[in-house]
């Protein structure tokens, strides 16, 4: 047990890194959401020009790594001028990166509605928005919330790549105990046991929404 | 009440209505009977402008729906999605699948119409809506989430929530088609108590025999076109054109009317 002293004593240090961590990953996920819907609207709804914007954007999103993206975003951004502090420029990364799968997730929602479902709110006299608003939002999001958990479960994961462009969180601590310990088994052991807390509880929540989507079904 | 008058629409190349006109009288109720693939549905679909249609209009008490003559140019213009949605009001259709929101109970499906698009206040939306569901024997469900109703009591309710927008006619296709045969027997009496009460209606169906108690009028389509109207007892009995006659013979050799 001796062997995983230096986890004992560097164990605040990584859950102020999870802190962090969590910081990071709560932050972008609220624009990535509101841009995945916004997006998956765009794509069902939109008109032609809408639509290639959207589609040329996914299709650069899934072809290049989220590492190599937010590389390419610290180290070429601030030669445009923009001067933006690296915690909201990471999370902007992350949340332009995410909102591209998460539309995906919405827009699967949406169109995995019978058609039944439109031709009744449609026969019942109500207009486009009050139709999405009160019939095929609450259905669509009901369904898309598992997949859209996993999704920020993994969000929360891809954090610990902004480490490599030397921001703060769990992994970077990590790292930076293990430097000083030379003890990376026991310190990359705990650093994943704060992982897993935190994923699991959200995977946890991603079913409860399952239970709960199935209301009605 | 109801004009239809020379629809036509095709999917493709494939002509599903041909030059359609009917006459729908205030309190009549129009059976309309028929192979499958014969433009029933369709035709319904396109009076409350579920689809598009190629020519014609569809007057519904007085007022087009879907598209109007312009009287300036004479020529058939689509109306704004604002007014369809509009006209749709006056259209009350009910479904083969029902057709239900699942993620409302029986009472917030029948009021969510007439609260959030005629703008009625809730309490009177949901006394309107208990006494619909009274109608149709169902008033132990109100607060029943679809998925916890049988077939033949969702059908009801849908039922119940077209009604409660008031509509000037009724339309119904095939709405027992999918239903276990003990249940279709509760839906086939709302609908006959709504004839009585003198709603006018639309009604598709397969249902012989009740077509032949409620109708007023039977109309025999085929092929996109109306190929005889009548009297139910001349068009079952007495029919003046072949297909309708070859129809009910494969008919009646299954079943009795």
């Amino acid at each position: 047990m001796k062997e995983f002293a230096p986890l004992l004593h560097g164990y605040w240090y990584l859950l102020r890194g999870a802190g962090m961590t969590v910081l990071m990953a709560g932050v972008a996920v609220l624009p990535a959401t509101l841009c995945g819907i916004v997006i998956a609207l765009a794509q069902v709804f939109g008109n032609r020009f809408a639509r290639g914007a959207v589609v040329a954007y996914l299709f650069v999103i899934r072809g290049i790594p989220l590492l190599v993206l937010l590389t390419f975003v610290y180290y070429l951004l601030p030669l445009t001028g923009i001067d933006l502090p690296p915690f909201w420029g990471v999370v902007l990364v992350l949340a332009f990166y995410y909102a591209a799968f998460m539309s995906e997730v919405f827009r699967a929602g949406i169109l995995s509605l019978p058609r039944a479902q439109w031709d009744a709110a449609r026969s019942l006299g109500m207009t486009r928005q009050l139709m999405m608003r009160i019939v095929i939002f609450p259905q669509a999001l009901r369904l898309a919330a598992p997949p859209f958990v996993s999704l920020c479960v993994s969000l929360v994961k891809a954090t610990s790549l902004v480490s490599i462009v030397g921001l703060w969180e769990l992994t970077m601590a990590s790292r930076e105990i293990v430097e000083r310990t030379l003890a990376p088994f026991q310190i990359f052991i705990g650093a994943a046991c704060v992982y897993f807390c935190i994923c699991y509880t959200l995977a946890l929540y991603g079913k409860y929404l399952e239970r709960r989507a199935l209301v009605g079904h | 009440m109801l004009e239809i008058a020379g629809v036509s629409k095709r999917f493709g190349t494939l002509e599903v209505l041909r030059d359609v006109s009917l006459s729908v009288r205030s309190g009549e109720v129009v059976v309309v009977i028929g192979p499958s693939g014969s433009g029933k549905t369709t035709l319904l679909r396109c009076i409350n402008m579920l689809e598009d249609y190629e020519q014609g209009t569809v007057v519904v008490d007085g007022e087009p729906v879907g598209y109007r003559f312009e009287s300036t140019t004479g020529r058939r213009q689509r109306m704004s999605e604002r007014d369809i949605a509009a006209s749709r009001e006056k259209i009350g259709i009910v479904f083969q699948s029902y057709n239900l929101f699942p993620h409302m109970t029986a009472l917030q499906n029948i009021v969510a119409a007439p609260v959030r698009v005629r703008g009625i206040p809730r309490a009177r939306a949901e006394a309107r809506a208990r006494e619909l569901l009274a109608m149709v024997g169902l008033s132990d469900k109100a607060s029943e989430y679809p998925v916890r109703l049988s077939g033949g009591q969702q059908q009801r309710v849908a039922i119940a929530r077209a009604l409660a927008m008031d509509p000037k006619i009724m339309l119904f296709d095939e709405v027992t088609s999918a239903l276990d045969p003990e249940l279709v027997g509760e839906v086939l009496a709302a609908i006959q108590q709504l004839a009585r009460d003198g709603m006018t209606m639309i009604v598709v169906t397969h249902e012989m025999s009740f077509a032949r108690d409620v109708a007023d009028r039977i109309v025999f389509m085929d092929g996109g076109a109306i190929a005889e109207q009548g009297e139910p007892d001349q068009v079952f009995f007495a029919p003046r054109s072949e297909r309708v006659r070859l129809f009910l013979k494969r008919y009646n050799d299954r079943y009795r009317i």
